[in-house]
């Protein structure tokens, strides 16, 4: 008889315990990114992203009935800050899941510990590829996605056969532009010209010089992002140069700030504000709604945010549970419908991605020319299954 | 052939223009003004202001000059001045003020790159080869900012008083001359040319609040190498960014902007009153 009441008052307890579990406790979603130093352009950007994911995601019940919260941490920008954000969020904060972009060297940093921790992490920034961790998933393009729309675009629509490379000296760039060269040759061109500056380099007068007399059709750059590509796209522009030009690094919101100097530059991505779908357009509108004046313009970095939010979503709710090891299975499996089309993180943890080639208009928007549908990322991570 | 010796006329008056300030106060004072980096940005965004009034793009390296001016002869008042005697707190105080005026860049116009409009664009042929029309304005400048200057020193009652600041400050007091205005001015004067190179070089830069950091450096080691006169600093620049200009044509563009401050340390072991005469 006690024992009986005893657990029945046990179960009694249990239960609502659980059930306030239910009903409150939210699902953590961890955001380290750079709100100083040199991703400080863009952060503020992706905040806005996920911001609007979760807001329109709890109004619509939540995950699993469980509220979404986010958990934002400045890492600095760099490896060491991006240490003590991951290790903080982790192991203080206790977050669920992690999704950001982040440098490179900030995600090489950071991978051992998301391993210690045993937490999914959505990975949301284009990268030079091969990044390996079986906790890790990726739904931003590599090389293999980012470059093929340019090249065959210069060699099958004007007849490109000779080009020239420019980079900042550093592991993107060069990683980038060896991909390139490798990528003309199969088209049938030849390079006629690389050159790479330090990436504070400011001054490119001798490369111009190279350029104009190297006879190229075409050029192809892949500089560190802001103040390199500025100066060289003025420095070209200023010496008469107006080949095919296509820039592996620029984004719709420094074409703009760069102004009539940017028009005619080719880019290669998978976001443009100019995709033609209904769901691309709910999405600016609902952006326009929530943060008006304050809006940053979404761009390559900011959507693969507001979508891998969906896709954390999706699995926790194909797995049933936000278990790490249930949504780490089920990651790779599921599709989500966003801004950028439908996407799966099913090849290898990396994303098959619809490109977009656009061309810099002279007002500073970015029109698209033709879309690549679907592009595989090619074999990332043979040794990852699925 | 050509372009080369344009490329390197070129580079050298752009030199000129960004160093010309920082000789001119290292000349009268002895000290390095570290905030030029500094000055350099506020000329950038003071042409980014004049362009958003709506003024002619022609005048705003005269807009930057005078900005440039009214906080340098801040900058003096407030902090230089009473470190004449201490050279070395002098280079921290400047490097420090430097960064507060970055930091307030920021402040006011955000770390995003800004642009501004050129006054001219495109390309000018000259015998056989096409060149910027813009870098070929900067040479003229450069001789402008040159022979002002040489008047300046050489033809007025102010040059008189500044020279004898330089050659003997004891002495030059002595005679009557009021040396703390002189340096006052000149301050005014080196801050104002700074933040004109600024504005000059906007067309060719990216304008973000460090952007200035770069060219502080090579002007930092083409000031080093000449001393105090303007034809020394014309002769080292002629040569150290003519040296760039070949480098990276030749060899690397990397080692190209290793070039001047490698060989100005080299020529000062080897000869350290560098390219002054003695």
């Amino acid at each position: 008889m006690t024992i009986k009441r005893s657990a029945a008052i046990l179960g009694l307890v249990l239960a609502t315990i659980a059930g306030n579990a239910l009903a409150a406790d939210p699902i953590r979603i961890g955001v380290p990114v750079g709100l100083s130093g040199a991703n400080s352009v863009v952060a503020p950007g992706v905040v806005q992203a996920s911001e609007l994911a979760v807001a329109e995601i709890n109004a619509r019940g939540g995950v699993l009935g469980r509220p979404l919260e986010l958990v934002v941490a400045d890492d600095g920008s760099g490896a060491a800050g991006a240490q003590k954000a991951f290790d903080s969020l982790i192991f203080q904060k206790k977050v669920d899941v992690l999704i950001s972009m982040e440098t490179s060297a900030a995600r090489n940093a950071a991978l051992p510990i998301v391993a210690r921790g045993k937490v999914p992490y959505i990975y949301t920034s284009f990268y030079e590829g091969r990044s390996c961790s079986p906790y890790m998933y990726v739904n931003a393009w590599v090389p293999e996605q980012q470059v093929p729309p340019i090249v065959d675009y210069f060699a099958g629509e004007l007849k490109a056969k000779k080009y020239f490379l420019i980079g900042s000296d550093y592991a993107f760039g060069r990683g980038m532009l060896a991909f390139t060269k490798a990528y003309i040759g199969k088209t049938g061109g030849s390079v006629v010209g690389e050159e790479y500056l330090p990436m504070d380099g400011t001054d490119w007068t001798a490369i111009i010089s190279k350029v104009k007399a190297s006879g190229a059709d075409a050029l192809v750059t892949s500089t560190a992002g802001g103040a390199p590509n500025v100066t060289l796209t003025k420095q070209l522009r200023a010496a008469g140069v107006n080949l095919p030009y296509g820039n592996l690094a620029v984004d719709e919101g420094t074409a703009k700030g760069m102004g009539g100097d940017a028009t005619g530059i080719f880019i290669s991505a998978s976001y443009v504000t100019g995709i033609e779908s209904p769901a691309n357009k709910a999405f600016l509108a609902a952006m326009q709604a929530k943060f008006g004046g304050e809006l940053k313009t979404p761009n390559d970095l900011t959507v693969p945010q507001y979508e891998a939010i969906y896709a954390y979503k999706a699995a926790v709710e194909k797995a049933g549970s936000a278990k790490a090891d249930d949504v780490l299975k089920a990651l790779g499996s599921v599709a989500v419908d966003g801004p950028r089309g439908t996407i799966a993180m099913s090849a290898q943890h990396h994303a098959p991605l619809t490109m977009y080639l656009g061309q810099v208009q002279p007002d500073g928007s970015v029109k698209v020319i033709s879309s690549f549908k679907d592009v595989t990322p090619g074999a990332q991570c043979p040794d990852l299954k699925s | 052939m050509l372009t080369l010796a344009l490329d390197i006329a070129t580079t050298a008056a752009i030199l000129f223009i960004v160093s010309a300030g920082l000789l001119i106060v290292f000349g009268v004072m002895k000290i390095i003004n570290f905030a030029h980096g500094a000055l350099i940005t506020a000329g950038a965004y003071a042409a980014l202001v004049g362009m958003r009034l709506g003024l002619p793009a022609w005048m705003a390296p005269f807009l930057a000059f005078m900005v440039g001016g009214l906080l340098g002869m801040a900058i003096e008042s407030v902090v230089v001045r009473r470190l004449y005697r201490r050279p070395l707190d002098a280079i921290l105080a400047t490097w420090g003020l430097g960064i507060v005026l970055g930091q307030a860049v920021i402040v006011g116009f955000g770390r995003e790159v800004q642009f501004v409009a050129a006054p001219v664009a495109g390309t000018i042929g000259l015998g056989g080869t096409d060149y910027s029309l813009y870098r070929l304005l900067l040479v003229a400048a450069a001789l402008a900012i040159g022979i002002g200057f040489t008047f300046v020193l050489n033809g007025t009652r102010l040059g008189l008083s500044t020279r004898a600041v330089i050659l003997n400050e004891t002495l030059a007091e002595g005679l009557g001359i009021n040396a703390v205005f002189v340096r006052f001015l000149t301050f005014g004067i080196g801050s104002g040319l700074g933040a004109a190179a600024g504005a000059l070089i906007t067309p060719l830069a990216s304008v973000d609040p460090n952007m200035g950091i770069p060219w502080l450096i090579n002007a930092f080691m083409l000031v080093m190498v000449s001393g105090s006169a303007l034809s020394t600093l014309a002769v080292a620049c002629l040569v150290l960014g003519g040296m760039q200009v070949v480098i990276s044509t030749f060899v690397s563009p990397i080692l190209g902007g290793l070039a001047i401050a490698v060989l100005a340390a080299i020529a000062l072991r080897l000869r350290p009153e560098g390219f002054a005469r003695a």
